[in-house]
């Protein structure tokens, strides 16, 4: 069958010849950067040996720190870019507000506060570092409740404070509230737990075991699935609440199915790797500005690409390839993503006119 | 046409408003009652805040209605799910639709979101529909681009082609022309007005242009506070319903001009000498400033010499000459004062 493309609206071949040409690019550059996240790290590893261990069983140490370290934390960070990008595409769609992020909002605080308090409150059965299955789940499920229902704040908010910048500054104070008890509760906790728990508020990619890994991987694929599941939804949203529903729209379950992908895809990411700040925010608009359109059928496969591209490029440069130092990843995607989003205001002149 | 109307619509006893926190129930109106046929050209007229425009989304199913029934083809609208209401009601209202890096295309693709698969596919028989209502409100050079960048009369073009690409019978229109120049509402109600005519539509669209609404509506509902007074313009005017739209006693509708009048108390009489256009428009003048046509009084001349168009005005024993209704007009609200 004939694909019409949406580019320009017409079926001419031209436009629908570059948005592939677009993807293609971008699915190299993905793979890319997925390879030079493995070669690149504090210890240099010559190419020719990282790919003797890549393609051959090694025992040696450089074998090791492959196998062990860099690729379970390029698959993190791919796993995190595609999250939190798609959360926040999901985000700015269903607040109609091109600000919208997990971390602008407070998702990432609600996380951050489910995971303080199962990590500083019941840290007497749970710690971070010497958890098994059951309490990595349980940190996720934490995580994901926290995201959730900061969300659903959110949303009675905006309905009733239309106004883009308003709903900004409530999402910051609420922000700012929940850190306010977790100061609390780190005030009354452990020292131990505490440090545990600063570190995990630094954000890291690289702390991930195995079956945490496979538990980001699992979660993220369920919110990746609803994402497409809710495509047409998110598409009809576009026009806001009214035109959607007289289109056809269930704007309520839409709404549902939303939020729990989003809060999945944004408190799974926040629960293992720390709070990870303006990816979610700046890749959605990347995508639009590469794509020219508003189609979530386009824009979902974009923003997928470009968030784990970013992110692993994030992580290359975290590494400082061939010193010692790692930066935290929390500091880029900051770096990164904050001009993006200056440059997204400037160029619209306003919020209202970015979408 | 010789064919029968169906009727599309029916709005018995409807109660229309809100329900709040507390589960209080704020009914605007008492029960409403009207119907629609398929291929009128329906005008809704009321005060603001009588409640057209939650009328208008209790019959697209945006908001519940409190009490009574909404039969559309004669199935209640409670026994319609939602797709299917999107199905047989399209609506557009003033709220204006910005969203960036959007195309006229896609936006009227989405018209045909209750008719595309999960995923939103767009197969060639959408295309061709979407293709066919861009042509239709005129827009074919508009296909690609972006509605932020179209004007507002444009971007209100782009929404009717997105709701006759949702393929519906009933149209429901709320202030479709508020914000739009003069030229553009025109186009617009044209525009409308032809669909009921050349596709059979039902268009139900409310208004604060009376003067449109009797120009052009097949039917009008008339929202009061007491319910609705429907009936062709013709009926309503010679049955003095538009009276009751205002309060003031002064203003009345007058019935063989088919306009608002405000009675001035104290009208003196005048008297014109010419006809045709001519004739027609000095006396709409004169009226204006509170003259009324008789055998007494004053006499004005239409005189028209070659090109020259001039009025004599037979003012006491002296003759005055005008070159402008304008001019006549002034001098003689001149005198009143």
């Amino acid at each position: 069958m004939k694909t019409y493309n949406y580019i320009n609206g017409s079926n001419k071949d031209t436009p629908a010849r570059v948005k592939l040409i677009l993807f293609v690019f971008l699915s190299i550059i993905l793979i890319c950067f997925f390879f030079l996240d493995i070669f690149f790290g504090s210890v240099s590893i010559k190419p020719l040996e990282v790919f003797r261990i890549l393609f051959s069983q090694s025992d040696s140490t450089f074998g090791t720190i492959i196998m062990k370290f860099r690729i379970p934390k390029a698959f993190t960070a791919l796993l995190v870019g595609v999250a939190l990008s798609i959360s926040g595409l999901q985000m700015q769609t269903v607040f109609r507000n091109p600000m919208a992020g997990p971390y602008v909002l407070g998702i990432s605080s609600g996380a951050s506060l489910g995971v303080a308090i199962i990590i500083l409150g019941f840290s007497s059965f749970i710690s971070p570092f010497n958890i098994d299955a059951l309490g990595n789940w349980v940190l996720v499920f934490a995580a994901w409740i926290g995201a959730g229902i900061v969300m659903t704040l959110m949303m009675i908010i905006t309905v009733r404070v239309k106004d883009i910048m308003t709903v900004l500054i409530l999402g910051i104070m609420l922000a700012s509230g929940i850190s306010a008890i977790v100061s609390i509760m780190q005030y009354f906790s452990s020292e131990t737990m505490l440090k545990a728990y600063v570190i995990w508020t630094m954000g890291s990619l690289g702390n991930l075991t195995v079956k945490q890994l496979q538990i980001l991987f699992i979660s993220v694929s369920i919110g990746l699935v609803i994402n497409v599941l809710s495509v047409k939804m998110l598409n009809a949203l576009l026009l806001g609440e009214n035109y959607a529903q007289s289109i056809g729209l269930d704007v309520k379950t839409s709404r549902v199915l939303i939020f729990i992908s989003t809060s999945i895809l944004a408190g799974s990411v926040t629960a293992f790797c720390g709070p990870i700040g303006f990816v979610g925010i700046a890749v959605p608009h990347i995508a639009r500005i590469m794509f020219k359109t508003s189609n979530h059928n386009v824009l979902i496969p974009a923003t997928i690409l470009l968030g784990g591209t970013i992110m692993l490029a994030s992580d290359i440069i975290s590494q400082m390839p061939g010193s010692d130092n790692v930066l935290p990843i929390n500091s880029i995607t900051s770096l990164i993503g904050i001009p993006v989003v200056i440059w997204v205001i400037i160029r619209n002149k306003s919020f209202n006119r970015v979408f | 046409m010789g064919k029968l109307k169906r009727e599309i619509l029916s709005v018995i006893d409807l109660e229309i408003g809100f329900v709040s926190r507390g589960r209080k129930r704020t009914v605007l109106t008492s029960p409403l009652n009207a119907t629609a046929s398929s291929g009128e050209f329906i005008a809704v007229i009321g005060h603001n805040g009588v409640g057209k425009s939650t009328l208008l989304r209790t019959i697209t199913g945006l908001q519940s209605l409190l009490g009574g029934n909404v039969f559309i083809k004669g199935k209640n609208i409670e026994d319609y799910s939602r797709t299917d209401i999107a199905r047989n009601v399209g609506y557009i209202s003033t709220e204006p639709v910005s969203v960036g890096n959007m195309t006229v295309y896609d936006l009227v693709a989405l018209g045909r979101y209750p008719h595309t698969n999960w995923i939103g596919k767009i197969n060639d028989d959408d295309h061709n529909t979407i293709l066919s209502s861009i042509v239709k409100v005129g827009m074919t050079d508009f296909n690609g681009k972006y509605i932020n960048e179209l004007s507002d009369g444009e971007k209100q073009r782009a929404m009717i082609a997105r709701v006759l690409a949702q393929d519906t019978g009933l149209l429901i229109m709320d202030e479709p022309t508020a914000f739009l120049d003069i030229s553009n509402k025109f186009e617009i109600v044209h525009l409308m007005h032809t669909l009921t005519r050349e596709r059979g539509k039902t268009v139900i669209f409310s208004t604060h242009d009376l003067q449109t609404a009797i120009n052009t509506a097949d039917k009008i509902w008339l929202v009061l506070e007491n319910g609705i007074i429907e009936g062709a313009p013709e009926d309503l005017i010679l049955n003095d319903s538009f009276d009751s739209l205002f309060s003031d006693s002064r203003l009345k509708f007058n019935k063989s001009e088919g306009s608002f009048v405000i009675n001035k108390d104290n009208r003196k009489s005048i008297r014109i000498d010419g006809d045709g256009l001519q004739r027609l428009w000095t006396e709409k003048a004169l009226n204006r400033i509170g003259y009324d046509l008789s055998n007494t009084g004053n006499m004005v001349r239409i005189v028209s010499e070659g090109n020259v168009l001039k009025w004599e005005l037979l003012f006491k024993d002296q003759i005055l000459e005008f070159y402008s209704i304008y001019e006549l007009v002034v001098w003689l609200d001149g005198q009143d004062s």
